[in-house]
């Protein structure tokens, strides 16, 4: 596992965004922090913030990493990862949903950094895809569309993809929402059943079913960018096709759909018994689902989904979605001919789980 | 109010199917029909019409930007020009009995682009806007001109994504020729009328030039890999080729794909093959066995897949809307925009049968010319008819979301466009392909619904292709 957040020791008052520079023929942008000193388990840097020690990973690891050092707390965020295609922001940790798997269980209070986080983006590697997640983003709408606009219109190489629930959008953002910078911003939004009483009680809210269809009518009259997630649970399995089925028919607009299997942490990790749904034993509601997409010609995609566990005609689907640093194989993958396409297993699947699922193809 | 945006078609087979104005289908029962006609639908006739997304309702605004999501998808947004059908030459060294340009003679001059037309031709592909290009070399046999053949290919250089089909009888192979047939870019379309006698007496005339064909097709077949090379069988409905016989020659050289043509009713065609305006039942029956026999043999042996093009694109047109570019079936058939065609003399036609009736004496259709632009009055008036969205008869018909537009032939086979629609060879053509698709679609065949998922790209078999509602 890559460590996202190291220890740190600065002699600055305030937080800040720097790019950590360890080669001695870069820098001298004021954005960087210029390599004093490393060693084999830390290193430390002069930012125009602060002077700063940083542990547990050597210099050369850390170099060109957009981070935020955070004297208060002592940590240091790797906030943007040089080479990373899996860089995401914590805008939020607040959400107005609770969902039964949620992956990280929200807090009550909210820490304002879309300065810093923006300062963050303009920092970015060329061409970089930055991952917005929460908590629930768009509670703080106007702060994100905004950080998201300027840094669109500083950086024309740069896009977005914003986890959100949409249960936020209103009639009146469409006319911003149709700025052409929005071409470059992707909405990744959870649908787990059109059944509304299952999708609102796996979301834990009321209404939010017919309030996010209301959200599409405005993502649709904006144009937007959409890709459709629903994680798989014991509970929505046998409605896949329906659902599927419906996107045909009513959800063409979205660029795909992810199907997720579930990541065992957060609250899933302690309901795991219940929610897991083993696709091994029955995929058919699965390859059902896929058959639809595929007739009615709507993208679909398979997350979290190791390949062996696939049956063939549908290996296509199965992506390596699980982000680098939280990716893992187990042992025996390493013989397996596919290893480099294939996903893998989250960092905290369970072990044996893993052992006894893997089938090297 | 609520709106249902369905079309109803009597099937012969499927019961009544109900075609929504995007092209979403289902079929039912004339109970349905007359619940919804009475007003008496059900709780879970509404249910059902709501979640397929044909139940329309003011309050809904999602469901009804859904519906003109998807029925914007139906209507074809022409890009930039990328797509050019090029006549480098008229003259050919086969005078086949139905040709359709009323090809010039071997020796003839003034029948080949000219200096300045060539520079022309290379001066508008360095106008194009786009990555994209593909030029397809038509005749005469264009192979007798592989110096502008080169010289075109080697101005699109510049294109990131290139694609040029060589249009040839394949009489003569030469060594100029092969170095061009050689580039991975290029690809080659012949004519293949079935076994070799047939293939004599539709076009060669003499079995040595028979012979000479077939080799020469031999040699490419194992020179290249599949998909280089493609075939078109032109049929004459009077005296069909035994269907294995046809399948049979095409299979044993690899040709995994069959464009089923009648004689088109242009060119000589026209005087020597008058039966050809209107297609009878016996094309149409010849057309459904060679289907159904691929069907078949599609299932006896699965480690080849056959198909007939043009069934498969109408296939595709139903469940993958946006997806076909099949410049002679869309909707509306923009003239003039994203493709055209520039014949020997760089006249600019929207059609290569356009150019064909210009040859044959009927009605210059022609846009404009290489050297002074095709944009004018004359394009715009032919792109205010190219669409079948106003049409009466298509207003009303289930198809109409999948069906296209060709004013050209409909000017071919009758001097004029507005004939009723249903009185046209072309909505009879459609009309029974669609049917017999949806037919299909419906069947429970298993071979069938194999062969359906082959052409649809699909990776399994699903279980259904259409649903019903009673």
């Amino acid at each position: 596992m890559i460590p996202l957040s190291l220890p740190v020791v600065s002699d600055a008052e305030v937080p800040f965004v720097t790019r950590l520079r360890t080669a001695t023929t870069s820098g001298g942008d004021a954005h960087d922090a210029v390599l004093i000193d490393d060693d084999a388990t830390g290193a430390s840097f002069a930012a125009t913030g602060g002077l700063f020690a940083v542990d547990g990973v050597p210099a050369s690891e850390l170099d060109g990493d957009v981070v935020l050092v955070q004297p208060r707390s002592g940590r240091l965020e790797r906030l943007l990862r040089a080479g990373s295609p899996h860089n995401t922001l914590l805008v939020t940790e607040r959400c107005d949903q609770l969902c039964v798997m949620c992956s990280q269980p929200p807090k009550k209070t909210h820490d304002d950094r879309f300065d810093l986080l923006e300062q963050a983006c303009l920092l970015a590697e060329p061409d970089s895809l930055i991952g917005i997640s929460g908590g629930e983003p768009t509670l703080y709408k106007d702060r994100l569309l905004t950080m998201i606009e300027r840094v669109l219109t500083e950086r024309a190489d740069i896009e977005f993809h914003v986890l959100t629930n949409a249960q936020h959008f209103e009639e009146t953002d469409i006319v911003r929402l149709r700025n052409p910078l929005y071409r470059r911003v992707s909405w990744g939004i959870p649908l787990y059943s059109v059944c509304t009483q299952l999708h609102d009680h796996i979301v834990g809210k009321e209404g939010a079913l017919d309030r996010l269809l209301a959200s599409f009518a405005v993502l649709i009259a904006a144009g937007a960018r959409i890709e459709l997630r629903t994680v798989l649970l014991t509970s929505n399995v046998d409605e896949l096709p329906t659902l599927a089925r419906y996107i045909s028919a009513k959800l063409r607009f979205i660029e795909v759909w992810s199907l997720m299997q579930l990541e065992n942490t957060g609250f899933a990790k302690r309901r795991w018994r219940d929610l897991k749904y083993d696709h091994h034993n029955r995929f058919k509601p699965i390859a059902d689902a896929l058959d639809i997409m595929s007739l009615h010609g709507v993208a679909a995609q398979l997350f979290n989904f190791p390949r062996c566990s696939v049956p063939e005609p549908y290996r296509r689907f199965a992506i390596a979605s699980i982000s680098d640093w939280k990716r893992k194989y187990a042992p025996a993958c390493a013989e397996c001919r596919e290893r480099s396409q294939c996903t893998g297993f989250f960092e905290w699947h369970p072990a044996d789980e893993a052992e006894a699922e893997v089938m090297p193809l | 109010m609520t709106t249902l945006p369905l079309r109803l078609r009597d099937h012969p087979t499927a019961g009544v199917l109900c075609v929504n104005d995007s092209g979403r289908f289902f079929a039912t029962s004339a109970s349905f029909v007359d619940r919804v006609l009475e007003g008496r639908c059900t709780t879970d006739d509404l249910h059902f019409l709501d979640r397929e997304g044909h139940l329309l309702r003011d309050d809904d605004a999602f469901t009804k930007l859904a519906h003109l999501y998807a029925l914007s998808k139906r209507i074809v947004q022409p890009g930039s020009l990328d797509y050019l059908i090029l006549v480098p030459t008229l003259r050919c060294n086969l005078s086949c009995s139905y040709c359709q340009v009323s090809r010039a003679g071997l020796g003839q001059p003034g029948f080949d682009w000219s200096e300045a037309t060539l520079a022309a031709v290379l001066g508008r592909l360095d106008e194009l806007p786009g990555e994209r290009i593909k030029i397809e070399f038509q005749g005469g046999e264009p192979t007798l001109r592989p110096d502008l053949i080169r010289a075109v290919i080697a101005r699109c250089e510049r294109f990131l994504e290139r694609q040029f089909v060589i249009c040839t009888n394949l009489q003569e192979l030469s060594a100029d020729i092969l170095e061009i047939f050689d580039r991975p870019d290029v690809f080659i379309s012949t004519s293949l009328d079935g076994d070799a006698q047939t293939h004599a007496r539709n076009r060669t005339a003499d079995s040595a030039a028979t012979q000479r064909f077939l080799a020469n097709l031999n040699s490419l077949v194992a020179r290249y890999p599949a998909g280089k090379i493609s075939a078109l069988p032109t049929i004459d409905p009077m005296a069909p080729p035994d269907v294995d016989a046809l399948l049979d020659s095409y299979a044993t050289l690899g040709l995994d794909s069959i464009f089923l043509r009648p004689i088109n009713f242009q060119g000589f065609a026209r005087k020597r093959h008058r039966g050809s305006r209107e297609q009878q039942e016996n094309w149409r029956a010849y057309y459904r066995r060679v289907v159904r026999r691929i069907i078949e043999r599609n299932w006896e042996d699965k480690s080849r897949i056959l198909e007939e093009t043009y069934f498969s694109i109408c296939l595709r047109r139903i469940f993958h809307p946006g997806a076909e570019r099949h410049v002679d079936l869309r909707n509306p058939n923009p003239m003039g925009v994203d493709y055209i065609v520039v014949d020997h003399d760089g006249i600019v036609y929207p059609t290569d049968e356009a150019r064909m009736l210009a040859r044959s004496g009927v009605i210059d259709l022609s846009i404009g010319d290489v050297f002074n632009g095709w944009n004018g009055t004359a394009r715009d008036e032919l792109n205010r008819c190219s669409t079948n969205q106003f049409d009466p008869a298509c207003q009303r018909c289930a198809y109409q979301p999948y069906c296209g537009r060709d004013i050209v032939d409909d000017i071919a086979r009758y001097g004029r466009i507005d004939v009723p629609r249903t009185d046209t060879e072309f909505c009879r053509r459609h009309l029974h392909l669609f049917d017999f698709i949806f037919e299909l679609i419906y069947s429970d065949d298993p071979a069938a619904r194999y062969s359906l998922a082959r052409w649809l790209r699909l990776p399994a078999t699903p279980d259904q292709y259409g649903i019903t509602h009673q």
